[in-house]
């Protein structure tokens, strides 16, 4: 009753089972529902996953680094939602936080500086944004009591229309008005696999979770901000300063969403740039959303759904082209959509225990045949 | 005992039994073992059993809220399997839980509707409300009807849970350490009330810890020992230190002979005669401190007092007299209106927990699940809490010393002994009594200079609850203050050196326990000055 209630499911499920598996079965569940639609639909579902899962995981030439290359943006932006859930915080503002971390990032074309430090710099400048925009709401929160679902949603939008004037007249490039200046090479991400998408921010992606692993659960600054989480009257009574947890969460969130940005501008070939309408970065925060909650909010559960979710996004550009009655992708976010509403959902969720039930049962039927049961 | 012949009668059919029960937790712990158990109508029976034992196990299967992993339990009115508590109600079994299990944002009234309507219908909240107004003067369990329940004191919300179930027509009645927050009057009231369902017909458990009420109120006792059922008695054919003796076994333990020795339930007075003389300087100063309440506007009026070094300063009186306000204020989680208050001349109000924390103070929550642990955490995770900042559990950069912050809680584990499968157990999966051993085993670690403290040995098994009595006198005498604040006044006589009666808010006087009579003390606790 008193546990913070956004935490549940992170520790016990609504079902009793495993919350990792728990995540399978919702994975599971969701490509099913996917196949009855496009059954219904008049597609061959086979095909499509089969298609599916050859573009997501078919080879390390191609389609593994672009799966992960896809994955990156998610790991950051789901990341930001997780730190805050674990504070006892509903933060929907990765969104934003990313944009800005982008346009940040975009500014270093500005700058001259060699190599390593050009990128180093846009990464803090992105960092430095995105932890910055995060603060309006947490200063709202702190000082008029503003619920942070209602401002990260609104500051969401002012940062969009924000982003959107800063490409179209401050940051555009003059012989390319569709887009805002380059960034140039020497604070670019190297590409890993040449012909991929899949750059080095995967290092910068995978060393924030560990990082943010080892602040939660290594630290008494993470110990206080988990302690907020679950029992802020019992972490009150421990001496922990609710403000702080609050501050630091939302800063924390901040800056893996701007690193999220910067991945997806210096990290993200051939453009290399924000392309205006956004759409190498739109719905990205909103994706992490997702792949948090699959990823159980914990960092490492965060890194595979995102490889997960990557995979679905990779896979689903091969699928749609792929036999004479191609699916389309849409259908990809279909599959998203069940995965999230089969974890979000207590009452769908107890198809779960169901099931293992039924497995049980079955394999206890299966038993007595081998002369286990006595 | 007037109707000892009819309960004779009616034994033959039973309401509820329970068939080779065996419950064994995810993580390999077996709490109940292979107990077989008959409850009949017409009958008040005792489960006794050492903190960790399985009674809160045995009853929730009992209720049909937890599944048993084998064996099972039936009944003549058929299969005893719910998904809820509010259909285990609708079959006509209704438990008293250990921990509430009420809305806290709910008043009292709207968490009595709750457990009898259907979810969609709307709330009979008028008619409600004039049923528990009666249940109220009935069963002489008095709560504020129109405030959240969150807002009350334990005591109160223990009211409110067992009013909660006694509003509803059942056949059995389970109430699991029912009495562990109420003062004597009231546990007296309650067991009136108890006696007339029992001539009603119903089947009633009762858990405790209190042997004395076991003597007063049972017909059977059933003795639980590491989750098997060692015990299945009359009540009249056993005395009190044969049941002791039961529930901690034959082995001889140090724990287990002071369990036995005490089971007269007299607890030995500890007060240090001549205090006055003997105590030492002032530590904790209050003066003219006056502290809002939730539910009213001020629940502290006024209050000056001092606790000195090398004593114990105990404060009796029903819960929710303004006790809880009082602690809260002295601990930093609630803001006072007016007055003063030091520690060693330092002054405390407006201070954070911490910063009073580091003045020396120790403070054991009247309300373990809402402000002692944070239940899904581990042992370890719950046993540095509030001490997560020191230098031995955390090394540079903020990292936590995880190796030191194990063995801190092995140590804990071992002197206190708490039942648990590990430093790396979750504390929502102790038992009660355990959960309170781990707060109080980490507050008194410490070593401050004052403790302060609320219900210290609520829920703690008699064995327990003398080691815990112990380690505070023993600090008294070394010197360290302690705030003692109990709805055990036994306990609260028996520790303290002096004792405040509180009563809305205010002292009704002071006086060494030696100078003070039950009945006075009833009368005081009751608001008359006589
Ligand atoms: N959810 C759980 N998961 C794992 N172990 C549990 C869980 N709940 C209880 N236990 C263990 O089962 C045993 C019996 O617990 P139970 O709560 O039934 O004891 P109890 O007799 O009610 O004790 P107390 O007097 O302290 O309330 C204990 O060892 C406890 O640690
Ligand atoms: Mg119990």
């Amino acid at each position: 009753m008193r546990e913070g209630r956004l935490l549940r499911g992170v520790h016990r499920t609504h079902t009793g089972v495993h919350p990792a598996l728990e995540s399978v079965l919702a994975a599971i569940l969701g490509l099913l529902v996917g196949a009855v639609i496009m059954l219904l639909w008049g597609y061959d579902p086979w095909q499509a996953y089969w298609a599916l899962l050859k573009g997501a995981f078919g080879g390390f030439g191609y389609e593994i680094p672009t799966s992960v290359a896809r994955g990156v943006p998610l790991i950051l932006t789901a990341l930001t939602f997780s730190i805050c859930l674990r504070a006892g915080m509903f933060n929907i503002g990765a969104e934003g936080q990313m944009y800005v971390g982008a346009a940040a990032a975009v500014t270093v074309a500005y700058l001259r500086l060699p190599y390593p430090w050009h990128l180093l710099v846009g990464v803090l400048l992105a960092a430095a944004a995105g932890a910055i925009w995060s603060l309006g709401p947490a200063l709202l929160k702190l000082t008029r009591g503003v619920s942070e679902v209602i401002s990260t949603i609104m500051f969401n939008w002012i940062s969009r229309f924000l982003v959107f004037y800063l490409v179209a007249y401050v940051l555009v490039d003059p012989r390319q008005a569709q887009r805002t200046v380059r960034i140039p090479f020497s604070a670019r991400f190297p590409i890993l696999v040449p012909g991929t998408d899949l750059s080095a921010a995967v290092y910068m992606a995978l060393g924030f979770a560990l990082l943010v692993y080892f602040l939660l659960w290594h630290t008494a600054v993470g110990y206080e901000v988990r302690a907020a989480g679950l029992n802020p009257t019992a972490a009150r009574y421990g001496g922990i300063s609710i403000r702080r947890t609050v501050l630091l969460s939302f800063a924390l969130g901040g800056v893996a969403a701007g690193l999220a940005g910067a991945a997806t501008t210096m990290g993200l070939p051939p453009t290399y740039a924000i392309i205006s309408g956004l759409p190498d970065l739109m719905n990205l925060g909103f994706d992490g959303m997702a792949v948090a909650m699959v990823g159980r909010n914990h960092p490492i559960g965060i890194l595979f759904a995102a490889l997960f979710f990557g995979g679905l996004n990779a896979g689903g550009r091969v699928m749609q082209f792929y036999g004479e009655n191609p699916v389309p992708l849409e259908m990809v976010r279909v599959v998203m959509g069940t995965i999230v509403l089969a974890m979000a959902i207590p009452e769908l969720v107890r198809i779960f225990p169901a099931l293992v039930r039924a497995g049980r049962a079955l394999v206890r039927r299966a038993g007595p045949a081998q002369g286990e049961e006595a | 005992m007037i109707s000892a012949g009819a309960r004779e009668r009616k034994r033959d059919g039973y309401f509820l039994r329970a068939e080779g029960i065996t419950k064994v937790y995810a993580d390999g712990t077996v709490a109940v073992r292979d107990v077989t158990l008959e409850l009949r109508p017409g009958e008040i029976v005792g489960l006794l059993g050492e903190n960790g034992a399985g009674k809160t196990t045995l009853t929730k299967i009992l209720s049909g809220l937890l599944p048993p992993t084998r064996g099972r339990v039936v009944s003549p009115r058929g299969p005893v399997r719910f998904g809820s508590p509010r259909e285990a109600l609708d079959f006509g079994i209704g438990m008293v839980h250990q921990h509430f299990a009420l809305v806290g944002t709910f008043t009292a009234v709207e968490n009595v509707a709750l457990s009898h309507e259907r979810p969609l219908a709307p709330l009979a909240l008028a008619a409600t409300r004039a049923g528990l107004e009666r249940l109220m003067a009935e069963s002489g369990l008095k709560v504020p009807l129109d405030v959240p329940v969150e807002k009350l004191a334990v005591g109160e919300q223990q009211r409110v849970e067992i009013l909660k179930v006694l509003s509803r027509e059942v056949e059995l009645l389970i109430l699991d350490e029912p009495t562990s927050v109420l003062t004597p009057l009231e546990v007296d009231e309650l067991f009136a009330f108890l006696r007339r369902l029992r001539g009603e017909g119903k089947s009633i458990v009762l858990i405790t810890h209190k042997l004395r009420e076991v003597g007063a109120i049972t017909d059977r006792v059933v003795v639980l020992r590491k989750g098997a059922l060692v015990g299945d008695v009359r009540t009249a054919d056993v005395t009190k230190e044969e049941l002791a003796q039961l529930m901690v076994g034959r082995a001889v333990g140090t724990r287990a002979a002071r369990a036995v020795e005490l089971s007269t339930e007299e607890i030995p007075a500890h007060a240090a005669h001549g205090a006055a003389a003997a105590r030492g300087p002032g530590v904790l100063h209050v003066e003219g401190l006056t502290v809002p309440g939730d539910t009213k506007p001020v629940a502290v009026h006024d209050l000056s007092f001092d606790v000195y070094a090398g004593e114990i300063f105990g404060i009796a009186g029903v819960e929710g007299n303004g006790q809880s306000e009082l602690v809260e204020a002295l601990t930093g989680l609630r803001p006072a209106l007016k007055g003063t208050a030091t520690i060693h001349g330092r002054n405390i109000l407006g201070l954070d927990p911490r910063q009073i924390y580091r003045l020396g103070v120790a403070h054991i929550p009247e309300d373990r699940w809402r402000l002692g642990l944070v239940l899904p955490f581990t042992l370890a995770e719950n046993a540095i809490l509030g001490v997560h900042r020191w230098p031995q559990f955390r090394g540079p950069f903020s990292v936590l010393r995880w190796g030191k912050i194990h063995a801190h809680v092995r140590s804990l584990i071992e002197r206190f002994e708490i039942q648990a499968t590990g430093p790396g157990a979750p504390a929502r999966s102790l038992s009660g009594g355990n959960q309170q051993k781990l707060i109080v085993g980490r507050e008194l670690a410490k070593d401050p200079a004052i403790v302060i403290a609320s219900q210290p040995t609520r829920g703690l098994d008699v064995g327990a609850a003398q080691y815990i009595r112990d380690i505070l006198v023993e600090m008294r005498d070394r010197g360290r203050a302690i705030l003692l604040v109990s709805a055990d006044l036994d306990e609260v006589l028996a520790l303290s050196d002096r004792v405040a009666i509180m009563y809305e808010g205010r002292f009704m006087g002071v006086a060494r326990p030696e100078e003070l009579s039950r009945e006075r003390i009833g009368m005081l606790m009751g608001g008359v000055r006589g």
